[in-house]
This record gives C-alpha cells, sequence and structure tokens, in this order.
C-alpha cells in the first residue's frame, strides 16, 4: 500500500509541476482520439477527413472548454452524414438538439461523458463508464451516459445501412429516414444498454454514498453484478447479441479502474475510524470520522560539510585554534597541507575527524565553516 | 505577518468563487419560487421544441400515409390527439425540472451559507489582527 501512496503522491505532484502544460496535452490527444475515430468509423466526407485537419482542430480544442470538443464532433459526424446522406445529417441534427435542450441542462459539465460512452462503445469497452460515473458523478450522470449510448447506436444505424443508403436514389428521401428511424429505434440492443448503464450509474452512487465502510468497493462491485445481470436478462428477453464474455471482462476492467479511481479519489484507512458523539444546545451529534491515508512527504535535510569558497589552508588553521573534537575538510590533490586519510585520486575529498575529545567539547563543528 | 489560517481560508474561498462559485451566485440572487418558475418555464420551451422536432419527423416517416388519408380522417380527433402527447410530454418534463432544480436551488443555497460563513470567519480573522 505504502508504493501505491508514494506513486499516487508522485503523480500528484508531477500533475501539479506540469498542470499548465498537462492539461493542453491531454485535451489534444482527446480531441485526437474523439476525431480520429470519428474519422475512422464515419468517414464519408474526404475533406474532413484529413490528417492536418485533424491535428488544428485538436490544437484548437486543446486551449478551449470541452464543450467545444464537443461542438467540432458533433459537426464532424453530421459533415460525415451529410456526405452519405442528407437524411442522415437531419435526423443526426433532429437527436442532437433533443439531446442538447432536453438533457444536458441538467448536466452541462459531463460533456466528456457523452464523447467517451461512444469512443468506448465503438473500442467494445464501455462498462467502467457507469462505474466510473457512479462514483465521481451524480444522479444525473446517468443521462449524460445513457445520452452517450444513443449516440453509438445512432451512429452504428447509419454505418451499417450505409451501403443500403448509398444505393438509393434522392427522390427515395422518406425511405431513407424510415430505414434510419426503423434501424435505430428498433435496436433493442440499445434500449438494453441505455437501461443497465443508467440503472448502474444510479445504484453505484447510492452505494458509494452510504455511510458503511468500503463502501466504494461494494458500490463498484454491486455496479458491475447489477450491469452484468441487466445485460443478461435483455439478452434473454430480446436477443440482443450483447457478448456476455465482453461484458463480465469489461466488468473485470471496470472494477480495476474503480479501485485506481478509489485510490486517488477515497483512499481511506478504516481501521482508524473513530466515533465521536457530542452534543450542544440544538443537537445531538454522532460523528464517525474516517482518516484518509496520507504519506508524508520525506524531508531532506542537506547538511554543507565542506565550502568551495573556503581553501584547506583556512579551515587548517580554524581546527589548529579549536580545541576539541575538530573537523579537518581538504581537497586532496592539490600538494599542499599534511594528507591524513588520503585517497590516491586527485582532486577527491577526505574528512578526517580526530578523536581526542574532552568531556566539556560541543558539537559544533559547523561553526569551522 | 502571514497568518497561515487566513490564508488558506481565502485560497479555498477564490477557488470557489472561480469555479462553482460565479454560478451558484446567479442561483442565489433569486427568491426559491422565482428560480424554479423560470426553469419550469426554460423546461416548458424546451419540451415544446422538442416535441415540434420529434413532430416533424412522425409526420415525414408518414408521409406518404397522411397524404392518402388526408381528406378522410377526422383532423380534430387528430389534433386532439397529438395535444395530448404534448401536455403529457410538457408535464412530464415540467416536474422533473421541477425536482431537479429545487433540488439544485437547495444545495446552491447551502454551499453559499458555507461560503457566507467562511466570509465572516475571514473578516472575524482580520478583526483579531487589528486588535492585535
Amino acid at each position: 500500500m505504502t508504493t501505491l501512496l508514494e506513486f499516487r503522491e508522485n503523480i500528484k505532484r508531477l500533475y501539479s509541476k506540469y498542470e499548465a502544460v498537462l492539461i493542453p496535452a491531454a485535451k489534444f490527444i482527446f480531441a485526437l482520439i474523439v476525431l480520429g475515430t470519428l474519422n475512422s468509423r464515419l468517414g464519408y466526407m474526404a475533406m474532413i477527413d484529413k490528417a492536418a485537419l485533424l491535428v488544428a482542430v485538436s490544437a484548437l480544442c486543446s486551449f478551449l472548454p470541452m464543450g467545444a470538443l464537443l461542438g467540432f464532433a458533433a459537426l464532424f459526424s453530421l459533415g460525415h452524414m451529410y456526405a452519405l446522406t442528407m437524411e442522415a445529417a437531419a435526423l443526426g441534427a433532429c437527436l442532437y438538439l433533443i439531446i442538447f435542450i432536453l438533457f444536458l441542462r441538467f448536466s452541462a459539465k459531463e460533456s466528456i461523458v457523452i464523447m467517451i460512452t461512444p469512443l468506448l462503445c465503438a473500442w467494445k469497452i464501455p462498462y467502467a463508464v457507469p462505474i466510473v460515473m457512479g462514483l465521481v458523478g451524480g444522479p444525473a450522470s446517468a443521462v449524460s451516459v445513457g445520452c452517450g449510448v444513443i449516440i453509438h447506436y445512432f451512429f452504428d444505424t447509419v454505418i451499417t445501412n450505409s451501403a443500403t443508403i448509398g444505393s438509393m436514389g434522392d427522390e427515395e428521401a422518406i425511405a431513407k429516414l424510415r430505414l434510419l428511424i426503423d434501424g435505430f429505434l428498433g435496436n433493442k440492443g440499445m434500449i438494453v444498454m441505455v437501461m443497465a448503464f443508467a440503472i448502474t450509474v444510479l445504484v453505484v452512487y447510492i452505494i458509494r454514498r452510504l455511510s458503511i465502510e468500503h463502501s466504494w468497493t461494494i458500490a463498484m462491485v454491486s455496479g458491475a453484478i447489477i450491469d452484468m445481470i441487466i445485460l443478461f436478462i435483455g439478452d434473454m428477453m430480446y436477443d440482443t447479441n450483447i457478448s456476455l464474455v465482453g461484458a463480465l471482462l469489461g466488468a473485470i476492467v471496470a472494477i480495476l479502474v474503480g479501485k485506481i479511481l478509489e485510490l486517488f479519489r477515497f483512499c481511506v484507512d478504516y481501521s482508524r475510524t473513530e466515533k465521536v458523539q457530542f452534543e450542544d444546545d440544538e443537537y445531538y451529534y454522532y460523528v464517525k470520522a474516517v482518516p484518509k491515508m496520507t504519506l508524508s512527504e520525506p524531508e531532506k535535510t542537506v547538511k554543507k560539510i565542506n565550502s568551495q569558497s573556503r581553501t584547506s589552508e583556512t579551515v587548517r588553521r580554524n581546527a589548529a585554534n579549536y580545541s576539541g573534537r575538530s573537523v579537518v575538510t581538504e581537497r586532496t590533490g592539490y600538494g599542499n597541507g599534511r594528507r591524513a586519510n588520503l585517497s590516491d585520486q586527485a582532486g577527491s575529498r577526505s574528512v578526517t575527524i580526530n578523536s581526542s575529545v574532552t568531556e566539556d567539547d560541543e558539537d559544533d563543528y559547523e561553526d569551522l565553516f | 505577518m502571514l497568518n497561515e489560517e487566513r490564508i488558506r481560508l481565502m485560497t479555498r474561498m477564490a477557488s470557489y468563487e472561480q469555479n462553482e462559485g460565479k454560478r451558484n451566485t446567479n442561483i442565489g440572487n433569486y427568491f426559491r419560487g422565482d428560480y424554479i418558475l423560470i426553469q419550469v418555464i426554460k423546461s416548458v420551451i424546451s419540451a415544446t421544441i422538442a416535441f415540434g422536432i420529434v413532430f416533424a419527423l412522425y409526420v415525414f416517416y408518414n408521409f406518404e400515409s397522411f397524404m392518402a388519408d388526408i381528406y378522410k380522417m377526422d383532423l380534430m380527433e387528430f389534433a386532439g390527439r397529438v395535444f395530448k402527447y404534448y401536455g403529457y410530454t410538457v408535464v412530464i418534463y415540467g416536474v422533473l425540472s421541477y425536482i431537479g432544480f429545487s433540488y439544485r436551488y437547495a444545495k446552491t443555497k447551502n454551499s453559499l451559507k458555507t461560503y457566507y460563513k467562511n466570509l465572516k470567519k475571514l473578516n472575524s480573522l482580520y478583526g483579531n489582527q487589528a486588535k492585535k
């Protein structure tokens, strides 16, 4: 545990030292990943599927708030869908607008979740998201996670039907729209996933707020189990084709991610829990205080025992005047002065301490320098 | 001379002012009823726009059958059904907004109360220093 705490402190120190550089760099990399994944998944518009544009937009996003990246991601996806068919872009714009005006009013700060969820869904590892959001977010995070899943399934519908839509003519606008809406709303996997993730967020949030020991660990394990159960039931009821082995592995990874998060956000020592009880004029207080696990920074004491500015001659003179324990420091290799414990190596230093100490000697050899 | 307690308090307060404090002060300027009313009105407008979008998509989706049945269907009955669904949407979303924004207002008030308490404490720390 000490090693982990040391590691945590080192990371914190590193972060606080290079915060000004690390945050824009992280934003740049995140923007690059989000927009790059969008380009690689959708990629219908060649004009915006260019590395130079990607780097330029990511660089811009690294200095702007996270909401700007969400805006660029929406524009990129709409651009790609527009290149495929205008109906897909129109449907996408309607979906974004509804999400924006209905749901983001409650959790505007969680725009990052709306981008991370489809990203991890595309990489088939989204199971950590509801658990992490339950641990660090609030009940409104269920909405953000749900919106992220909906966006992922919308992209999925567009990609799945892209070949069919591409073969249809411009006059079949209504048929294209119907194809997309049917594919999107008829996707039972999406409904199961949204339900599972929203319930997981709420369960993890409720349990981690309980006044019980190891609430964070219990919350993340319960969340992973509930997520699995809902996905399993959903798969049985609607034949959703969600990989249960993948979900199981995802749940294990989610718990590991949760434990790492716990190390940084809620590292407490339950063995030193104190329960105190007191009262004032109005209330009785029953307080349970759980100390945080911290590692005090090791104090480094640097004691200077030699100074380059003083000559060895001065030091020896001082030592001769001092009638007690003496410390003689000299720079060897210059050929002057008596050498004691000399090393043959030119330029090395040696320290000689005479042990002829009288009783009233003081331990103040620093005075010599 | 530097007062460590005062510096710590001021740092915490400055951090609060820079982050959530801004939004919370805006919310705190309203009376509870006014704040919730404004938010619920915004929610009703949002719900109306969202319902309009969904309705437009519904009409577009069923465009052919609409065109075929437009002269046969009872338009008043259809409009009544649409308004019923619109009412459900607005009421459900309005109630959820009411609950959500009431909770947010209460939380904000608590956090502002702590902030003002810290402000008083800071003031008293300055007072103590002046006496010395």
